[in-house]
């Protein structure tokens, strides 16, 4: 049994948290709905996301190829997943200009959802020509091996834009100086926030923490992701306002984490 | 040279002496050392305390989550917490959730029983590398024999002296982690939310800055930070090792860069004047 | 049902995560152990996938002689090296791990040194104070910096007659402004992925999948 100090049907010290992802999903179901009643729902402008048209034209006005890397995170990782829609969208704009994209990885099933999410993407612009997998594949599993290939790629195909969109270690900063070092356009997106300096620095565009999952909601606009999104940015303001609300009770003396199941500051 | 372009270079930066500083500044202190004073935080001697709180006999867990990249700064503290527990007469199961992690693992194991004299399967044991950590982090919370049938040399778990009587984190009083990613995060969020286990964690010094959080609110009951860590660790057990030695090399380079960053700024500052002195006349 | 047939099994295993870890009911412990046991089998497998993929590039880079094809060359050599390695002499003595040991260790720890290096040109380019919040990042870098080693216990300032140093400065920074900001972060980061495991679950999102949303 998963915790044998427990009886019945139902661990009672967690009873926070399942009312906490209770609440969350019915907020999430909320707009959910209303996305699909087709209330517009309002986004703000990611400059990073904006540029993704114009670093893909880059590319195609120079010939060379762009370079995808969808970090270092298995496919059942947020930020993978997020990366992978993302890279739905480049296929896509890349497709539409004839233009090559290179993608090593380090983990073969994300290898192999973006093989798919690539030829589709190539597909459903007419491209379907044009998609070769021998631009899609493993690397190795060893992080920095993986990040010796990918500066590998940079420096003997010469491509002129980068993605580093998911979640990095340390070799963000060994890819994006390489990168910086060849004169790419390069747009990064990150929810590893030991690594977004690194990348701030060396980057032209960089997408931080949640950006990065808003990236392919407002590359696409679907409706029921925009939802989702704004669910999200709803359960923050709940949680925002828990927050100042315990400040201030913290403020004179009382310790509301306790009635949330926590146990107070040590 | 013109002060403009003397400004522009300065602005701009040449890597090639960048980096030869930075390689120079780096061997100086180790050849000949400075001796630098080591202060000891209060998250190293909050780990410390922990090992000293385990009683002799009983087995804590230490994850070499690490590969051959990162040794340099994480062997050290994985070493000295090795000795200290040995010291000790604490039993030690090692485990690694990265594939090049068993050979460190392996290398630093053997050292430290050798200079303590301890014996493998009574004193220590080592189960060696799992794929998929989320898996084997969550798995060994309901049976560690579960997740590891055998050892790393083929041994079943169940015949080894040092689990008897342990087979989840329940029954573990430590869990520690060498860590040069997001690894610790996952030890307190899975075994340490789930299963309620006391976890100590090891960083290089950049996800150190992260482990944070989880120090504060007790998550994390003690933190060792990169190479300085180490050091202050080192101190602690009263065993200077790699770790004091790295410390003379670290401070120069830190204060190299912070030198780099100054003249780098001077440079924008004076191209800055320059730029607005040429708007300003006729 | 080639497509629903992925998303119901999402459907029923996703919920029987996240059922678990509320209920102690043995009979859904043995299936959530079993789930735990079938992931690594899978992640195994997909490591065979992996190789597979790589030996197929670099072998069609080598057949058709593309410009350097020569490292694709060194890349499935090293690979069948250490898989002979092992597979002949074992992976405690012999070869294996004197590669491990002499090759492989030194080769992965070069790659990370350079980091230092590239932090030392990164930070001469890009740290500048063309701004009020740059110079306070600035600030704040510097101090950090240098209080996380043993000079910054010697360098600091004295105020009423108590020496505060670089070091106890650089502890403020990182416990109060920096907590705080990380604090924020994982708050965000972790909505995002509770939301992202409910639309899975829901098949909401089905990038998984490897057809698009």
């Amino acid at each position: 049994m998963s915790d044998p100090a427990a009886a019945g049907w139902f661990q009672i010290e967690r009873l926070p948290a399942a009312i906490a992802t209770l609440l969350f999903a019915a907020v999430l179901f909320f707009f959910l709905r209303q996305a699909r009643r087709g209330r517009p729902l309002f986004i703000r402008r990611i400059a990073g996301l904006e540029a993704v048209e114009e670093a893909v034209g880059r590319a195609t006005e120079m010939g060379r190829p762009i370079l995808y890397c969808a970090g270092l995170d298995p496919m059942e990782e947020v930020a993978t997943v997020a990366s992978i829609n993302i890279l739905g969208q480049v296929a896509r704009k890349a497709g539409e200009y004839g233009t090559r994209l290179i993608m090593p990885n380090r983990d073969p099933i994300v290898m192999t959802v973006a093989q798919e999410v690539v030829r589709d993407a190539y597909a459903a612009v007419g491209r379907s020509d044009h998609y070769d997998s021998n631009d899609i594949y493993y690397t190795t599993q060893s992080q920095f091996g993986y990040a010796a290939a990918v500066c590998g790629v940079m420096l003997r195909e010469r491509t002129a834009t980068h993605f580093f969109i998911g979640h990095f270690y340390a070799e963000a900063l060994v890819l994006a100086e390489t990168g910086n070092s060849t004169g790419a356009i390069q747009i990064a997106g990150t929810d590893s926030d030991s690594q977004l300096p690194f990348f701030i620095c060396a980057c032209d565009y960089t997408l931080i923490g949640e950006e990065l999952y808003a990236g392919s909601v407002y590359l696409s606009r679907e409706p029921l992701l925009l939802g989702a999104l704004k669910g999200q940015d709803a359960a923050k303001a709940v949680i925002l306002a828990i927050l100042v609300l315990g400040s201030l009770l913290g403020l004179f003396g009382v310790e509301a984490g306790r009635w949330l199941g926590g146990g107070g500051a040590p | 040279m013109a002060r403009g372009a003397w400004s522009a270079r300065l602005a701009q930066g040449d890597r090639r002496i960048l980096f030869l500083a930075v390689a120079a500044t780096v061997a100086f202190p180790l050849l000949w050392p400075l001796n630098l004073p080591i202060r000891v935080s209060r998250e190293a001697r909050a780990f410390h305390a922990e090992i000293e709180g385990v009683e002799p006999g009983r087995v804590i867990l230490l994850s070499f989550d690490y590969e051959p990249d990162t040794m340099a700064e994480l062997d050290p503290m994985s070493l000295a917490v090795l000795r200290h527990a040995f010291r000790r007469g604490v039993r030690v199961l090692v485990m690694t959730t990265y594939a090049g992690g068993v050979g460190i693992a392996e290398r630093v194991l053997a050292q430290a029983a050798a200079e303590n004299g301890r014996t493998y399967g009574t004193d220590y044991a080592f189960l060696g590398y799992n794929p998929d950590f989320s898996a084997t982090i969550l798995r060994m919370g309901e049976s560690l024999r579960g997740a590891y049938p055998t050892d790393h040399y083929g041994h079943p778990t169940g015949e080894l002296s040092l689990l008897q009587g342990v087979d989840r984190y329940a029954d573990i009083p430590l869990v520690v982690t060498i860590s040069s990613s997001a690894l610790s995060e996952y030890w307190v969020i899975w075994a340490g939310g789930k299963y309620h286990a006391r976890i100590v964690a090891g960083n290089t010094a950049i996800q150190a800055v992260l482990i944070y959080p989880f120090l504060q609110t007790g998550q994390l009951a003690g933190m060792l930070g990169g190479l300085k860590g180490a050091a202050e660790y080192e101190r602690l057990i009263g065993r200077d090792g790699a770790g004091v030695r790295g410390m003379d090399a670290q401070s120069l380079a830190h204060f190299l860069i912070v030198l780099f960053i100054l003249l780098g700024n001077l440079g924008f500052l004076l191209q800055r004047r320059a730029a607005r002195a040429r708007e300003a006349s006729p | 049902m080639k497509r629903t047939g992925p998303i119901l099994l999402g459907f029923v295993v996703g919920m029987l995560m996240l059922v678990q870890f509320f209920t102690p009911n043995p009979w859904i412990a043995a299936r959530y152990n079993n789930v735990l046991d079938w992931k690594q089998v899978v992640f195994g497998v997909t490591l065979i996938l992996g190789v597979l993929s790589l030996l197929l590039h670099h072998g069609r880079r080598i057949r058709r002689r593309v410009a350097g094809w020569s490292y694709s060359g060194v890349t499935v050599a090293g690979l069948i090296v250490m898989i002979l390695a092992g597979a002949v002499f074992g992976k405690e003595r012999g070869p294996y791990p004197w590669l491990f040991a002499y090759v492989q260790s030194p080769m992965q720890s070069t790659l990370f040194a350079l980091l230092a290096f590239y932090v030392a040109s990164a930070s001469y380019r890009a740290f500048r104070a063309r701004s009020l919040h740059a110079g306070l990042l600035l600030a704040a870098g510097v101090i950090v910096m240098l209080g996380r080693v043993p000079l910054g216990e010697m360098i600091g300032f004295t105020v009423a007659g108590r020496f505060y140093s670089l070091a106890t400065l650089s502890d403020l920074v990182l416990t109060v402004p920096n907590l705080a900001a990380k604090r924020g972060i994982m708050i965000g980061v972790g909505l995002g992925m509770t939301a992202t495991a409910i639309k899975i679950i829901l098949g909401i999102e089905r990038t998984y999948l490897g057809k698009g949303a």
